[in-house]
């Protein structure tokens, strides 16, 4: 019985792990967004600089 | 300004997940037959409730973009799929972990878990169709009219699988019918943060959409001249 | 009355191109036949269980072979600009979505004709037990999957990997359609009437091409013209 429960257990931290570690996974490709956005925005920042400077 | 509102919010959405998980692990006692794996239905469930409603909001999101024309919608729709495949994909995931542990088999084609996974590959078309289209405008027309007919077809699925697999023999499903109040309980204020979660997760996503696109508009700018 | 005139003609026109050239519909059959032989070798033809299973390899024949003929569609009128040409003409969105459904749906009706009598052979099933009941399944189904593999070919028809795209978009839509004709299609090839509860399956079908033709004209002008 315990053995059974004891598993239980275990099955229910993988699970409640897995859940978590896909919304995790979601914000982390959010995050990489963010920065290839923050990158776009720099370069085209300096192109628009440097074309002002000519 | 809107910065504070969705610290706000998570700041919330984390207090009260942290209460609910532990009244659910300390104070809540054990399901007579399942044991603890089913306290995993406090998070499986509301993964599928917060996944339709997304999937609803993006029909919305569709429906205002072609009515409107208006481009914010359209990241609104985009935002709203991706942050329901996530939650739809949680439920899956914590469906088959409980199915391991109840029936033995990682997967059992019970009718609630096949719907959730034609759902899940409906929607995933949809944004493998926006990767398609370059052109904003089409990419926004386009991805509109298949949410709309996508969210048509959601309960012809349900329906239709829930009467092919209820002719086949089943294994035992869990126990659809009373569930103790302290449960019921549990699920529904557990479902609160999830729903918060959602509508962060979908804000922050739709401002990065705006974002992309105003990125993309200035780039052709600056190439054009 | 304009409104049935141009429909007709959308159609007439896409079946004669398609009959004098004969190359979506070739290709199809072709392609049909192969996957009926395919099935053939991933189990035994013979035994018992086959019999169980025969609705659903015939529909699954069909939705494959069929999404060939659906992406010709729209696609034949890339060429010289004639998608164009259509949509600048007086034809509403909602007449070049029909006459073009029409057409879609004879062509498709076509090559389930000639595939039914060879499926009988292969799989030794006896598939005229039933025939009105088939036949009426087999139109209601078809018509299903007409309406949204062509609103799905006008949706993907300027997409890059547009031979891609369609099937991976209509063939979720289409799994509730699918699978009511399979499982009508399997009670009736085994030689019994549709009753009862089967009915609903029916219901389902009749249910499921309403809406989706109605949705689609809806639609079909915003994503034509936008």
């Amino acid at each position: 019985m315990n053995d059974a429960a004891a598993r239980s257990f275990t099955y229910l931290a993988y699970g409640l792990t897995a859940a978590w570690l896909i919304l995790v996974v979601y914000v982390l490709t959010l995050v990489s967004r963010e920065r290839k956005i923050r990158a776009q925005m720099n370069s085209l920042q300096r192109m628009l600089e440097d074309k002002e400077r000519k | 300004m809107r910065e504070k509102w969705l610290y706000g919010l998570g700041i919330v959405a984390a207090l009260l997940l942290a209460r609910n998980i532990n009244v659910m692990l300390v104070d809540l006692p054990d399901e007579a037959f399942q044991g603890s794996i089913f306290r995993i239905i406090f998070f499986h469930v509301p993964a599928a409730f917060t996944c339709f409603l997304c999937f609803l909001a993006a029909l919305v999101a569709g429906i205002m973009v072609l009515a409107k024309k208006n481009l914010q919608w359209d990241s609104f729709g985009v935002a709203a799929v991706e942050v329901g495949l996530a939650f739809g994909a949680a439920n899956l995931i914590t469906g088959m972990i409980w199915a391991r542990i109840i029936w033995g088999i990682w997967w059992t084609w019970d009718w609630r878990l096949t719907s959730m996974l034609v759902c899940w590959l409906l929607y995933a078309g949809y944004l493998v169709l926006r990767q398609a289209i370059d052109e904003p405008t089409q990419r926004a027309r386009m991805a509109a009219v298949v949410s709309i007919l996508n969210f048509a077809v959601v309960p012809f699925v349900f329906f239709s699988i829930k009467w092919f697999r209820t002719q086949h023999p089943q294994p035992v499903l869990y126990g659809e019918g009373k569930m103790d109040t302290a449960y019921r309980i549990m699920l529904y204020s557990n479902w609160v943060p999830i729903l918060m979660i959602a509508a962060i997760l979908i804000a922050i996503r739709m401002r990065q959409e705006n974002d992309q696109r105003e990125v993309d508009a200035l780039r052709r700018e600056a190439h054009a001249f | 009355m304009l409104f049935v005139r141009q429909v007709l003609t959308i159609a007439a026109k896409d079946l004669r191109s398609e009959i004098r050239t004969k190359e979506a519909i070739n290709a199809s059959l072709s392609f049909a036949l192969v996957i009926l032989l395919l099935f053939s070798f991933a189990f035994d033809p013979s035994a018992d269980t086959t019999r169980e299973m025969a609705g659903g390899l015939l529909w699954l024949v069909f939705a494959f072979a069929g999404v060939l003929v659906l992406n010709r569609s729209f696609a034949r009128e890339l060429p010289n600009d004639c998608l164009d040409a259509l949509i600048a003409s007086p034809l509403s969105g909602p007449a070049l979505f029909l006459g073009k459904a029409l057409a879609n749906y004879a062509l498709l009706l076509a090559i389930e004709i000639v595939c039914l009598p060879v499926f009988g052979v292969f799989y030794n099933v006896r598939w005229y037990d039933q025939l009105p009941q088939l036949v009426l399944v087999i139109l209601l189904a078809t018509w299903g999957m007409s309406v949204v593999g062509t609103i799905f070919s006008a949706l993907t028809v300027n997409l890059r990997l547009r031979e891609i795209m369609l099937p991976m978009l209509i063939y979720p839509i289409l799994i509730p359609c699918l699978m009511a004709a399979m499982r009508l299609t399997t009670v009736l090839v085994a030689g019994q009437p549709i009753a009862g509860d089967e009915y609903a399956w029916l219901r389902l079908l009749t249910g499921f091409d309403i809406i989706f033709t109605s949705l689609a004209l809806v639609l079909v002008d915003f994503v034509l013209i936008g």
